[in-house]
């Protein structure tokens, strides 16, 4: 059993010096978000400047921030602020207040560095949109949102931010909302994050419930002595929140159809930043989970299924942004994988979401500036050999395909093969079936990952006669190129040095050192060998052979990946059905069908909206019956108890 | 007033006049006063300016009476020979109620979205005949509506504050016939409208026949009909136990059926649907406030005793309710149907806080029970007055445009009235940092510190299915298409804009910043007994 | 006699005004039955203020009657001016809010 050194061992100052602005970073995004939402169309001329200029005061802050917490000791680098008592409900009182640690830090840093850079480039990207000030009310309602899950001191203001985040991305993924599979997009996502937002109200009952209390210091102080039971409960249902939020087995399904989104979305909410809001949940619950071993079982599970399922879609899809989504989903898997860990894996869960946070970001973009020069196409068997025409696109592309890969000095390197070395520690049977997956992922990421460079950049051009593609302005390639060294370096950074697994150990506690299973090199070496094999045959299969312009019908597994391995069919059978049902089973007879849109949302309940509610005759006297009944079953009642 | 003082009288053999303490009885006087007032107006003014004069009226008759109430706060005592209670919960309900009465008023006296108003021109008039097409024409308003509102908002005062049970039941007739009379008035879809009056008031009687047998069965129980006689006779234990059982739940039918309780809700959605909007906003805010307080006076002050026996019942009619409102909705296809049974669903959840009883908070000394049921209802009244007052402005045109379909891309058309109703729905769903997520987290944590944890996790499941039906109109205005002849937002007067204005603020301010509600419904959580 | 007994006449007559109003058609006939019911319950407040050896159920009765009276002018106005739009009288007829 290693040593857990958590987090309730560290006591948080108040905020003072540059850690009493912490609210600033909140809001600032959401004066932004207030003044171009309300403001209406006369900030139209000044809109995007104003968006892009409040995430980066908030990245300054937060830069400054850091610093003042380098200059400390470790142990002291916790911070509070109490903004003010929100719910004071009987004795039982939440504040409102902020939590700035080296967790939080990290994440502040991400959202508004690489939300800053993307609001750049959507300077460029949505250009000639109408509507560009608008979106850029929601980024900034975005950032503010996602500010606010990672600051909150406690569940219930995480949970606020949790909501905000989903909101702001409904919002943008149907910001073309005039395009129907968009909106259907957005509806989908609506869904499986309710599931998931279903889960965590339930875990911040059951918190209430045991511990009188949803503050991070409550809970984590009530963990320590709580029941196993209580411990998995509440992990589980956090991990369910986990899962819709970060797309995760088995609500994974919304995030490829998320990608209707502008694609800047695509990068900022589905790469970067709040897919990995389940992560962070996860990672910020050590406590919890530290004592609910078999709420991190599921959760490794729950991590291993979707690496090697989003890595198996990955390479089917032929549409550039829904492989990425894919790739998404499985890094994401990574990161579950390395959280459900335990202390030993928590940081290296954060430094791939970090890493990843900034290749995935990049090369979503680039895929966006791909899609720029090509009228918007996303077929990637209509591009081809774009690397002579668009060669900044081409290299930091490459940059971060390098880096996902996990090519070494990358960055995508040392934060995934550490995962993979952690998930090779332990007894019996786990270490070698969930470092297997692993491993087996890497080489499927690079074959896949290798796939859409390849066909996206090489090999002939197969473009529609209509595109005549060239480089994008500076505006949008300027944050490419930054993307792209962080995709290059940060690894190197951080990882040699173990620089963040040193910062992060008061939050996520230290672990002793662990041997895995097989030796370090003969892992690195299994993991480059598979990657090398991953990258040769997508060579060979997609640059030695021409690539048809039509997808040929291929095998039964490449069918099944390119209809996501069935989720959607499975979805249906498994919570659709059961729900039209139970829907039926309410009703008395059915003769009655609804008309128009209000059958389109009808999916959402499983399509049976339009037959019900029959005990609602609308007769007078058989209303006065319930009545006389419920008056009988009152009386019945009243005189029974009294027995 | 109360038949106490009549047999004392008699007893005494010698008539003595009964002290009735006027001052503590102003706010229902300043009301019951401007009605009759509106009565006169209504007699013996010209057509011309009646509208505003009785708007006026009627306006600085809630004003005046709300300033009355906070000059009251504080006080704890019997007034009017008993009959009367003015105590914490009762000032604050009345409070609430004056306070939503207000843009209540003013959406009813909305008249530049319809040309003459929402309310027929005569109520007496046929519909489809000469003579309402003449009155149409017209353009003539009918402002009997402004009396009738202030005799129901003065009933609604007395009823949370009534500490006998004959003034509870005159408290509940004041409160239901203007309300009966109301709902049958509309402009447009007169047949609705007259069928929904006549449902309600059908129905409405047949529960008050329950609810007058109930009192009836407890003064024959007890041999009074005074809330702190019957708890003594119910400490005591003397009497016929059935009659006692029996009068309980008798009195229950007539109270759960004003709050709309399951199984007593079936007239909810017909009658809040065929009534006209501003009615059908003012009546489920407003009724539900002065039912709730009604049900929480008789169980906790005249039936305290008798806890152990109703809060199984209590229970399972939460659990019905809180099901039945929230699992029908889902399936509904008309904003204002879709609306009552979400008001079905509420009365569920606040029922939740309600069995908490006397659960006493250690440190501030609250009755959890009553003090979480007054946030709630107060928040509670607010995003439904205004989320009616919204579905006013959506019009076609045959009038308001009800059908969810005809809702269908409103974001596009006008993104400041879908993300009002919006804001709207996410309150009734519970969602932090609104009204209503405040309200359910102080009922459930009520329940929660009242044992009742079984209840709360079927109130999370049901919140959780109510979000889906909320969420689904969010998604139909944001995410659909809109009908190429949908219908279009109409601009109100400010009269609307400012009731609307109001609830927005009011949701926004108790989910950011409820602390101080939160104590005052603390310190005003204590009955006088 | 036992003063019991007008209470359970009072319950019998509160059953039969119950059933007409489950039973009837005529909007006229249901109201009367709802009548019914109240004068059940004016029988029932008098036997116990008999039995109770107090006057406030004899008090109570006639408050009963007139709020009974109010509501006779509300109701009958609301019936009258349904059957004037519908020429009919049946609650069943007024139909068109369900579901």
């Amino acid at each position: 059993m290693p040593t857990i050194l958590a987090a309730e061992t560290t006591q948080a100052a108040d905020a003072t010096g540059v850690f009493a602005l912490s609210w600033l970073l909140i809001a600032l995004p959401l004066l932004g978000a207030a003044v171009l939402l309300l403001g209406g169309r006369r900030t139209d001329k000044f809109g995007h400047l104003l968006g892009t200029a409040m995430p980066f005061a908030a990245f300054v802050i937060g830069v400054v921030q850091f610093v003042a917490m380098l200059g400390r000791d470790p142990e002291n680098r916790t911070f509070s602020q109490h903004l003010y008592t929100w719910l004071p409900v009987g004795s039982f009182q939440v504040d409102a207040g902020l939590l700035v640690d080296q967790l939080s830090m990290c994440f502040v840093l991400l959202i508004t560095g690489v939300g800053t850079l993307i609001h750049i480039y959507s300077i460029g990207y949505m250009e000639h949109d109408p509507d560009r000030r608008r979106f850029f009310g929601y980024l900034n309602l975005f950032i503010a949102a996602m500010l606010l899950l990672v600051l909150a001191d406690s569940y219930l203001l995480l949970y606020v931010g949790w909501e905000g985040v989903g909101l702001a991305s409904y919002l943008l993924i149907g910001f073309w909302s005039y395009v129907p599979e968009y909106a259907a997009a957005a509806k989908k996502a609506f869904v499986a994050n309710r599931v998931g937002d279903f889960g965590l109200s339930i875990a911040i009952m059951i918190m209430f419930a045991q511990f009188g209390s949803v503050s991070f210091d409550g809970v984590f102080a009530g963990a320590d002595g709580a029941s196993e039971g209580a411990l998995t409960a509440i992990g589980l249902m956090l991990l369910l929140a986990a899962c819709g939020k970060s797309a995760q087995f088995p609500l994974q399904s919304w995030l490829g159809d998320a990608m209707a989104g502008p694609t800047p979305v695509s990068a900022l909410i589905h790469a970067a930043t709040m897919v990995t809001a389940g992560v962070y949940l996860i990672v910020r619950s050590a406590p919890v989970f530290n004592g609910a071993p078999d709420a991190q079982l599921v959760v490794v599970i729950v991590g291993a299924i979707t690496l090697i399922f989003g890595a198996i879609v990955g390479t089917a899809k032929d549409d550039i942004k829904k492989a990425l989504a894919a790739s998404t989903m499985s890094q994401i898997g990574y990161m579950m994988l390395a959280a459900g860990l335990g202390p030993i894996g928590y940081a290296f869960a954060i430094f791939h979401l970090l890493t990843h946070g900034f290749f995935k970001a990049g090369m979503f973009l680039g895929a966006g500036s791909v899609m720029h020069g090509m009228n918007n196409q996303v077929e990637m068997r209509r591009f081809g050999g774009i690397s002579s025409v668009m060669k900044i696109t081409w290299i930091t592309f490459g940059l971060g395909w390098l880096a996902i890969i996990g090519v070494p000095p990358f960055s995508g390197f040392w934060s995934k093969d550490k995962i993979i070395e952690a998930a090779f520690v332990g007894e019996g049977w786990r270490p070698w079936v969930f470092g297997g997956a692993a491993l087996i992922g890497a080489g499927v990421t690079a074959f896949y990952m290798t796939r859409l460079f390849l066909m996206t950049f090489h090999g002939e051009r197969r473009w529609t006669d209509d595109v005549h593609p060239h480089e994008s302005p500076k505006i949008m390639t300027i944050p490419l190129m930054v993307l792209a060294i962080g995709s290059a370096a940060l690894g190197l950074i951080l990882g040699p040095t173990n620089a963040l697994v040193h910062w992060l150990e008061p939050v996520t506690g230290a672990h002793g050192e662990e041997a895995p299973v097989l030796s370090v090199p003969v892992l690195t070496g299994l993991t480059l060998l598979l990657i090398a094999v991953g990258v040769a045959w997508a060579y060979s299969l997609y640059v030695r052979q021409p690539v048809p312009e039509v997808a040929p019908a291929g095998s039964v597994l490449t069918r099944a990946a390119r209809r996501d391995l069935y989720q959607d069919a499975v979805n249906e059978s498994l919570l659709m059905r059961p729900g039209q049902y139970l829907t039926r089973f309410l009703v008395w007879f059915d003769n009655r069908v609804v008309d128009g849109a209000v059958n389109g949302l009808a999916a959402l309940l499983g399509g049976t909206s339009g037959r019900f509610r029959r005990l609602q005759t609308g007769f007078v006297r058989s209303y006065a019956l319930s009545m006389f009944l419920g008056a009988a079953l009152l009386v019945g009642a009243m005189l029974l108890v009294r027995l | 007033m109360s038949a106490l003082s009549v047999s004392a009288t008699f007893a005494a053999a010698e008539f003595q006049t009964p002290s009735i303490e006027y001052s503590k009885l102003m706010p229902m006087l300043i009301v019951f006063g401007v009605a009759l007032v509106g009565v006169l107006i209504e007699a013996f003014m010209g057509r011309t300016g009646r509208h505003q004069v009785q708007l006026i009226l009627s306006i600085a008759g809630l004003v005046a009476a709300f300033v009355s109430v906070t000059m009251l706060a504080g006080d704890n005592q019997i007034a009017a020979v008993g009959a009367v209670a003015v105590d914490g919960p009762a000032l604050f309900l009345q409070g609430t109620i004056l306070l939503l009465a207000i843009p209540g008023v003013l959406t009813m006296a909305e008249r530049s979205l319809d040309r003459g108003g929402v309310f027929t021109s005569a109520g007496s008039s046929t519909p489809g005949s000469e003579h309402e097409r003449v009155l149409t024409a017209t353009g003539v308003t009918q402002t009997e509506v402004f009396p009738l509102t202030m005799f129901a908002v003065g009933g609604m005062l007395l009823f949370p504050a009534a500490n006998d049970l004959l003034t509870m039941f005159v408290a509940l007739e004041v409160l239901s016939l203007p309300l009966y009379l109301l709902c049958g008035l509309a402009r447009r879809r007169r047949l609705l409208s007259q069928e929904a009056s006549l449902k309600y008031f059908l129905l409405g009687a047949f529960s008050s026949a329950f609810f007058l047998y109930g009192i009836a069965l407890l003064y024959g129980y007890s041999g009074t009909v005074r809330l702190s006689g019957i708890a003594e006779a119910v400490s005591s234990n003397s009497g016929s136990d059935t009659l006692l059982m029996t009068g309980t739940a008798l009195l229950a039918v007539g109270l759960l059926f004003k709050v709309g309780a399951a199984p007593f809700h079936s007239w909810t959605p017909d009658v809040y649907q065929g009534a006209p909007t501003p009615i059908t906003g003012f009546m489920a805010a407003c009724t539900k406030v002065a039912a709730f307080g009604a049900l929480l006076r008789v169980l906790y002050v005249g039936l305290g005793g008798l806890a152990w026996q109703w809060e199984p019942v209590m229970w399972g009619v939460a659990i019905l309710t809180m099901v039945v409102g929230s699992v029908v909705a889902l399936t509904q296809t008309d904003v204002k149907r879709m609306l009552a049974y979400s008001s079905i669903a509420h009365a569920g959840f606040i029922l939740t806080g309600l069995v908490a009883t006397d659960t006493v908070d250690p440190d501030t000394g609250a009755v959890l029970g009553v003090s979480s049921v007054l946030f709630y209802l107060l928040a509670y009244g607010f995003i439904t007055i205004g989320a009616f007052a919204v579905v006013t402005l959506v019009r076609d045109a045959g009038g308001e445009a009800t059908h969810l379909s005809q809702w269908a891309g409103l974001a596009r058309r006008s993104p400041l009235v879908a993300a009002v109703f919006t804001l709207f729905l996410a309150a009734f769903a519970g969602i932090p940092l609104t009204s209503g997520f405040t309200g359910k987290f102080a009922v459930f944590s009520a329940a929660i510190a009242g044992d009742a944890a079984p209840l709360v996790v079927i109130g999370v499941v049901m919140s959780a299915v109510a979000a889906f039906f909320y969420f689904r109109v969010v998604v139909l205005m944001f995410f659909n298409a809109p009908a190429p002849d949908g219908p279009a937002v109409a601009v109100p007067s400010p009269l609307t804009t400012v009731a609307i204005t109001l609830s927005v603020a009011v949701t926004v301010l108790l989910g950011v910043w409820p602390t101080q509600v939160l104590d005052l419904a603390d310190r005003a959580s204590q009955f006088v007994r | 006699m036992n003063p019991m007994n007008y209470v359970y006449l009072s319950a019998l007559l509160f059953s039969i005004g119950a059933a007409g109003v489950l039973l009837r058609r005529n909007a006229i006939v249901v109201f009367m039955c709802v009548e019914l019911m109240l004068n059940a319950t004016n029988l029932a407040f008098v036997a116990f203020a008999r039995m109770q050896g107090n006057l406030d159920g004899q008090v109570i009765a006639f408050f009963v009657m007139v709020v009974a009276a109010a509501e006779v002018v509300i109701g009958l106005a609301i019936i009258v001016t349904i059957f004037r739009t519908r020429r009919s009288a049946s609650v069943d007829s007024a139909n068109l809010l369900k579901y």
